[in-house]
This record gives structure tokens, sequence and C-alpha cells, in this order.
């Protein structure tokens, strides 16, 4: 029981750190977390619907292309912040009251936050300007949140600990996560992509996610290739696969 | 109290493994401070880090009875980017204490003035001892881990602590860390010399410092 609360008093006290500390130095302070993302996502959204009229799904494209780049989020912005949360918080790890984990819930439940009022933003703002359209079906986009945040949470514990141990791996991993916003289907419906390219696409989870996600908002799409059985077996085990490095090193994760 | 178990301990780095206490069994008792010795790099600090339970034996275990600070060194446990204000309200949210009361006590104990609100990361050493050290000080322990602390600071600094440690000394006591010998005459009852792995406790803190200064005169 004091372990508990221990725990829960220092996961607040990272919360609170990192509110502080992240935008800190800037007027506005942590308005900044949620302006920053959804001003992007705006911006992304303009951009595109200038080039390409015809969204392949329903009859905004921002409401396309926003559904499709927040799911993506949910996953890209919660490693990115995962990654470094052991790094950033080295310091504070001298108190043997904080461990490694502490400073990962505090960030998972920080960015789970803050991503979903960027969504609310964002795809409120999208809905009530451009008066869309929309029957929205919370269960499949609770479920894609979830999912995408728990694989992002497993990526991030592997790459905590590789990170440290391997900074060539660092390297490597900038490099390949970079592109995935283009092959993630952001953009493009899977279900349109011929035969043997398309199975390709499916491997990859968020693929499964960002589908999930848009059946949420898109009654009427199928979602063909869509394997939720696959995205949860991905999720866990990664999460799973996260918490095993992560009990493994925490050698390495303290005294580096 | 605190009671080592066939404690053993290895230090790693890029493949040299070096043994800083060796299947040791060693008790200290409450009520007496004890003095650490021990030659550059024999592993005093990280003994105390293990102390404090911020780092894991190899094998073996340390009971603790009583409350344990965590090690207080110059080099410090703050977070550079947060202002010392930000590092002492997280030290009080984490210690379950008091937080304006805790900021009143290390912002009148360091007089770091306007750096108060400063990132730490623009600290000098001494003043980064002064807020660490005023802030060990604002939570009460049974045990206070101090690592070189003292060498930093003028003489100013110096009577503060000397003056705070003697009212703290009557419930609490110091494990302290230092190469000044004098240092560990004036604060400590008793000694450890940590010396090849091995642990060697003196009832003495004076017998401690001669077997230490034995020590590197051999080498």
């Amino acid at each position: 029981m004091g372990y508990l609360t221990t725990h829960f008093r220092v996961v607040g006290a990272l919360l609170v750190r990192e509110m502080a500390t992240r935008f800190g130095s800037k007027p506005g302070g942590y308005v900044w977390a949620l302006l920053d993302p959804a001003a992007h996502i705006l911006l992304m959204t303009v951009i595109f619907q200038a080039i390409a009229r015809a969204p392949a799904l329903g009859t905004s494209f921002a409401l396309f292309f926003a559904t499709g780049y927040i799911a993506f989020q949910f996953y890209q912005a919660m490693t990115g912040y995962l990654n470094a949360a052991v790094k950033a918080n080295k310091a504070l790890l001298s108190y043997p009251n904080v461990a490694p984990i502490d400073t990962i819930v505090a960030r998972f439940v920080l960015q789970m936050g803050t991503t979903s009022l960027v969504a609310f933003i964002v795809l409120g703002t999208i809905v009530a300007i451009m008066r869309v359209d929309t029957n929205i079906h919370w269960p499949s986009i609770l479920e894609a949140i979830g999912l995408a945040c728990l694989f992002g949470l497993g990526v991030a514990m592997v790459n905590c600990v590789l990170f440290l141990r391997y900074p060539l791996y660092e390297q490597v991993f900038g490099i390949v996560n970079r592109p995935l916003f283009l092959i993630s289907g952001v953009f493009f419906l899977p279900d349109s992509i011929p035969a043997p390219y398309r199975d390709l696409v499916l491997i990859n989870p968020l693929v499964h996610i960002i589908m999930g996600f848009r059946k949420g908002f898109y009654p009427e799409y199928r979602a063909i290739g869509l394997d939720m059985d696959y995205l949860y077996g991905i999720a866990f085990l990664t999460l799973f696969a996260g918490m095993l490095v992560f009990t493994l090193s925490r050698k390495t994760l303290r005294n580096e | 109290m605190i009671r080592f178990e066939q404690a053993t301990k290895y230090a790693r780095t890029k493949g040299i493994k070096k043994p800083i206490i060796e299947d040791a069994s060693l008790t200290l008792n409450r009520g007496k401070s004890v003095g650490l010795l021990g030659r550059n790099g024999a592993g005093k600090s990280t003994l105390l880090r293990l102390i404090a339970g911020a780092i894991k034996l190899d094998k073996g275990r340390i009971i603790r009875r009583g409350k344990i600070s965590w090690p207080l060194g110059f080099a410090g446990s703050f977070q550079p980017s947060m202002t010392g204000e930000q590092n002492v309200r997280f030290v009080a949210r984490i210690y379950g204490v008091d937080t304006e009361q805790l900021i009143g006590y290390v912002k009148d104990f360091a007089e770091l003035g306007p750096f108060f609100k400063a990132p730490v990361g623009t600290y000098s050493s001494g003043m980064k001892a002064r807020l660490a050290f005023g802030l060990s000080m604002g939570v009460n322990f049974d045990y206070y881990l101090v690592d070189e602390i003292t060498a930093v600071g003028d003489s100013n600094f110096r009577k503060k602590c000397q003056a705070v440690f003697e009212t703290k000394l009557q419930e609490s006591d110091i494990i302290m860390v230092s190469h000044s010998t004098g240092t560990i005459r004036d604060y400590c009852d008793c000694g450890v010399v940590l010396e090849k792995g091995k642990m060697t406790y003196y009832e003495n803190v004076e017998d401690a410092i001669r077997a230490h200064d034995k020590n590197m005169k051999e080498s």
C-alpha cells in the first residue's frame, strides 16, 4: 500500500514537472502543447485540400485527412515523447523514490490527454466550420485510440532501453520512422490498392489503427482488410516486449 | 539501523568489471554518524547510492530501518531545466511533505535571491550545493547521506552547515563521504574504510582515518 501511494505521488509530481517545463519558458506554457499540433494539422489539412479535392471517403477532404492524421498522431506523438522519457528525467532518478517506470507513466498519461484534446479541437473545428454531416460511432474511435496508445507505449518502452544501449539504433529508428506517415494510409485507403501491394501495406499495424479510427466517422466505410485480431495481437505483443525489456534493463535505465 | 547482508556490487563500464563491495556484511547502528573513507574511484559514491536504494545490489541485500535521504552531493539530483523552486516543489511532492513550508525553508537557507526562480542549469556549483543542502535539511530523515557537499561553498556556508547539522544530529545520523579527513573528524563518530571491495568498520573514527592514511601510503 505504501509503495502504491508513493508511485501515485511520484507520477503526480512528474506530471506537473512535465507540464511546467515542456513549454515552460514560453509565454502561454502548456497551451502550446495543444496549439502546436492543432495548428499543424489544420494547416496540413488546408494545404492538402488545395491539392486533392476529392476525398477517398465522404465529401470533405478536410475530415478525411484529419481523421487519418490524428489517428496516426496518437501513435507518433506518443512514441516521440515517450522515447526520451527516461533520458529527460535522468537527474530525477537519483531520488530513490522515483523509478524509471514512473517517468513513462507520467508522460503516457499526459500525452494521451494532450492528443485527445488536440483531436477534439481539430475535429470539432472541422465539423463545426465545414458543416460536415457525421454519424459518429464512439466504440470504434475509442478502440483505435486505445490500441494506438498502447502500441506506442510498447514501442517507446523498447526504445527507451535500446536508445541507451545502442546509440546507432536511435539513428536507424529515426530514419525508418520518418516515412511511416506516407505509408500508413493517412492520404489513401488501403482498400483501393491492388492485390500484392495491399498485403504489404497491411503489415503495418498503423494502417489498421487509421482504418479503425475512420470507421468511427464514416459508418458506410467497409474497411476491407481491417484485421482487429491482428492489431490487438501486435499491440499487446509489443507492449509485453516493452515491459519485459524495461524490467530486465532496470540497471541500464538507472545507472547511465 | 542499516545492515548489509552478503552484499555484492560490481561496477561495469565498457567491459571493465570492478568490485565495489564483495560479499560484505556490516551493521550500522542508529545514533552514530559514519564517515566513509576510501581512495578515488573506490566506489564511495556508489555505496551511498546503494544505501539510498537508488541502485540495486548484484547479490545479497541491504536492510534499512528508518527514513533515508537521497545521496546529497553538489553535482546534484536537480533537473537542470527546472528552476530551483520547481525542483524543491518536486521533492516536496515525492516525499509527501508540505510544499509551501519546504519552499520557505529552502529559500531562507539557500539565500539564492532571484536565482531561486532561475533554471538550476544556470547555477554555480556553490549555489547548487546550498540548494541541495537546504532542500534535504528541510525534509526530516533518520539518515542523511552526504557526498562531499561541504567541500564546496565558502566559510559562511560551512558555518551554516555545521549549525544545521548540530541540531539535526540530535535525532538523525549522517553517513558522509569526504576526502577531507578534517571534515570526517568534525562530524563522524565512527568510520568505514572501503578498499578493494572490502568494507572495514572502525568503532572510533580516528582508527578509520589512520587505516585510510596507511592504505594511501601503501599504494
